[in-house]
Parts: structure tokens; C-alpha cells; sequence
């Protein structure tokens, strides 16, 4: 029993000592183009900030006026990308403050936006967010495998934010307001707060 | 064998700014207290101040961070901060009940005193933005903590307790506002 149970494990030892590299991630496919694009966003930290207070402020808004952006918000990051690769893109480093700064304060105050200007804004935003992360393409860079992975990732995460703040803030018909909808405004809050400090940062440097 | 690590290196990065700003309100007690004080005294006053405050603090707070990041200087910064955790743990202590905008006015004086110091002291190899996020968080989860221990305030018990704590932040303000205007070594 004992002699099986050793020859086993040299058998194991001799198996592990012969392996070699597995070659079966996707990245050696050149996929890797297109997790580059997805991933890419959630490296920046005024991608994060910016997505979610976008996503947050769609779903306060509700479902039925929040939907629109599961179409306009990747689609803006795919036009941002264009423009960012035909005219170069600027540093947008106060622009993006201004942003946080404008959404966050339109979650603090529970701002009732009309459809249409969220969508509008909510364009904007991933137009020049899509622009900025254009300039971190390499010159070997598959431009369509990452625009597909950066388009599929701001849907993902636009979706999932404005679901979960939708479900987050559901209450019972007629029922009071309740705490859930005093930490989105605090959200809110904190949000317009770090785009205030942004904003501050870079016209300090 | 008598030796400590150094602690000499600033935070570096995304994480160290990070890091920084999350440990900055927490690691100085004379902001600490000032800010779960403010959470206290919220939860005593009830509604609004209850919710507005967490709303509108961490951002009057970042205005005061503004003027730190940009060296707009402020009149005796480490004074009004002493003064503001003196204030606030007497408010919390008496349960003082002040019209929600005289409420509001001051804590707001105080918030940009406080936030002015954290913007002053930036450190500056650490990712600025960053250090932004963690230092909001930081203060609005501080507030958070102040308005839970706030809602001892149901209980008789309680209620003694959180008067007790008031006092005792009132005795920390005197303590750093003495050392402030220079009256201890």
C-alpha cells in the first residue's frame, strides 16, 4: 500500500517537473486587445467616480428615463474614441472635476433632470472619458478589439450601477422617504465634494 | 533592539494617496472628535439636520480643502480647530438646540476649517485625486459614525452616555486649544 502511495507521488513529481507554460490564455489570441479596452476604464480613478455618479444619477431618475443611457453611454465612448483619434484630446483633467462637481450635485439635491438632458450629459461625459482613454492605445493596439471591450464595459457597469440604485431605492407606493434615499443624496455629496477637490488639484499644479 | 520602523516615507500612488486620505481625518484626534461630534449633534437635533447634514458636510468641508490645496491662508487654523471640538462636545453635552440654520452656520464654519488643514497637508507624492476620495470618505463615514452613536440618544441611558462622550470632547477641545495658544509645551 505504502509502495503504491510513493509511486504515485513520484509519478505526480515526474508529471510537474515536465509541464511547460500553458498557452491558453486569450491574450496570446490577440483577444487581449479587447480586455485591454474593458479593464482600461477601472485603472482610473476619474473613470470610476465619473461612471458611477453617471449611473447612479441615471437610476435615481428611475428606470423608465435611466434606460436610455444603457445605449447612449457606449455609444459616446465610442465616439469619444474616434474624436480622440482624429483631433488628439486635450488634458481634460478640470473638465472631468466640473463633471463630478455637476452630477454630484445634482444627486445631493435629488434634481429631477429631464430625460433629455441626461442623456445629453451622460454623452458628453463618455465622449471625453472615451477620448482620454484613446491616448493610452499602443501603436500594435487592435483599435477595434479594444473600442469593443471599452463600449462592452461601460454598458456593463452603466447597467449594473443604474439597476442596483434603482432596486436600492425602491419603497413601498406611498410610503416615506426613506434612509436609502438620504445616502444616495450623501453619495451625492461626497461625490460633488471629490470633484470640488479635483477641480482644486489642478489648478493648483 | 530599542529602534521603530521610520514612518519618515510619504504615501506614494493611487493606493498611498489613498491610504493617506483615509488615515488623515482618523489619525488626528482634534479632527476626529470635531467630526463624530458633528454626526452627534445632528442625531440630537433631529430632522433636518439629521440628513442634511451628511449631504452638504463633506462638501463645505472640500470647499475648506479648496483654500488648503490652493495656500489660501486662514486666521488661526489650529485655534479654530480646538475651538470647534470645545464647541461642538459642550453642544453635544447640553444637547443644545439651535435653529437649523445657526445650527448649519456653524458647523459649517468649523467643516472649512477642518477641511482647509487636510488640504494643507497634502502630501506630495501621493496621488492628489486620490487622496481627495479617501479623505471624503474618511470625514462622511466619521459623520456616519457620530450619527449612529447619535441614535443612543432613544434610550435614557443612552442618552447620559452620549452627554458623557460630549463632555469628554469638550475636555479634549480645551486641551488642544490650550496647546493652540501656546499655554502648554
Amino acid at each position: 500500500m505504502k509502495l503504491r502511495f510513493a509511486s504515485g507521488w513520484i509519478a505526480a513529481a515526474l508529471l510537474l517537473a515536465q509541464s511547460s507554460a500553458a498557452e491558453a490564455h486569450i491574450v496570446a489570441a490577440r483577444l487581449g486587445d479587447f480586455y485591454m479596452g474593458a479593464l482600461h476604464p477601472f485603472t482610473d480613478l476619474r473613470d470610476i467616480i465619473l461612471w458611477t455618479a453617471t449611473g447612479v444619477l441615471a437610476g435615481s431618475l428611475g428606470a423608465s428615463r435611466g434606460r436610455w443611457l444603457i445605449l447612449v453611454f457606449p455609444l459616446g465612448l465610442l465616439a469619444g474614441l474616434q474624436i480622440g483619434r482624429t483631433f488628439g484630446t486635450p488634458p481634460t483633467e478640470l473638465v472631468d472635476a466640473a463633471m463630478a462637481l455637476v452630477m454630484g450635485l445634482m444627486l445631493a439635491a435629488a434634481a429631477r433632470i429631464p430625460t433629455s438632458l441626461l442623456c445629453a450629459m451622460a454623452f458628453a461625459l463618455a465622449a471625453i472619458r472615451g477620448a482620454a482613454s484613446g491616448t493610452d492605445l499602443g501603436a500594435n493596439t487592435d483599435r477595434l478589439l479594444f473600442a469593443a471591450g471599452l463600449a462592452c464595459a461601460g454598458y456593463v457597469f452603466i447597467t449594473l450601477t443604474m439597476a442596483l440604485t434603482v432596486v436600492f431605492l425602491r419603497t413601498e407606493p406611498g410610503g416615506p422617504a426613506s434612509w436609502r434615499t438620504i445616502a444616495v443624496r450623501a453619495l451625492g455629496g461626497w461625490i460633488a465634494a471629490i470633484g470640488l477637490m479635483m477641480a482644486s488639484l489642478v489648478l493648483a499644479t | 533592539m530599542l529602534t521603530h520602523p521610520a514612518f519618515a516615507h510619504d504615501q506614494v500612488g493611487v493606493a498611498g494617496g489613498l491610504v493617506s486620505g483615509l488615515l488623515h481625518p482618523v489619525t488626528g484626534i482634534d479632527h476626529l472628535i470635531a467630526m463624530v461630534a458633528v454626526g452627534i449633534w445632528g442625531a440630537q437635533l433631529g430632522a433636518p439636520a439629521i440628513w442634511v447634514l451628511p449631504v452638504t458636510f463633506p462638501l463645505v468641508m472640500a470647499i475648506g480643502g479648496v483654500l488648503g490645496v490652493l495656500r489660501i491662508p486662514l486666521p488661526m487654523p489650529e485655534v479654530v480647530i480646538a475651538v470647534s471640538a470645545l464647541v461642538l462636545g459642550i453642544a453635544v453635552a447640553t444637547r443644545l438646540r439651535l435653529p437649523f440654520g445657526a445650527a448649519a452656520a456653524v458647523v459649517a464654519v468649523f467643516a472649512i476649517f477642518h477641511g482647509h488643514a487636510h488640504g494643507a497637508e497634502l502630501p506630495g507624492s501621493a496621488n492628489p485625486l486620490a487622496y481627495g476620495v479617501g479623505f471624503v470618505t474618511a470625514t462622511g463615514l466619521l459623520h456616519l459614525c457620530g450619527i449612529l452613536i447619535g441614535t443612543l440618544t432613544r434610550w435614557p441611558v443612552g442618552e447620559r452616555v452620549i452627554q458623557g462622550l460630549g463632555a469628554g470632547i469638550a475636555g479634549l477641545g480645551c486641551y488642544f486649544l490650550a496647546q493652540g495658544v501656546g499655554a502648554l509645551a
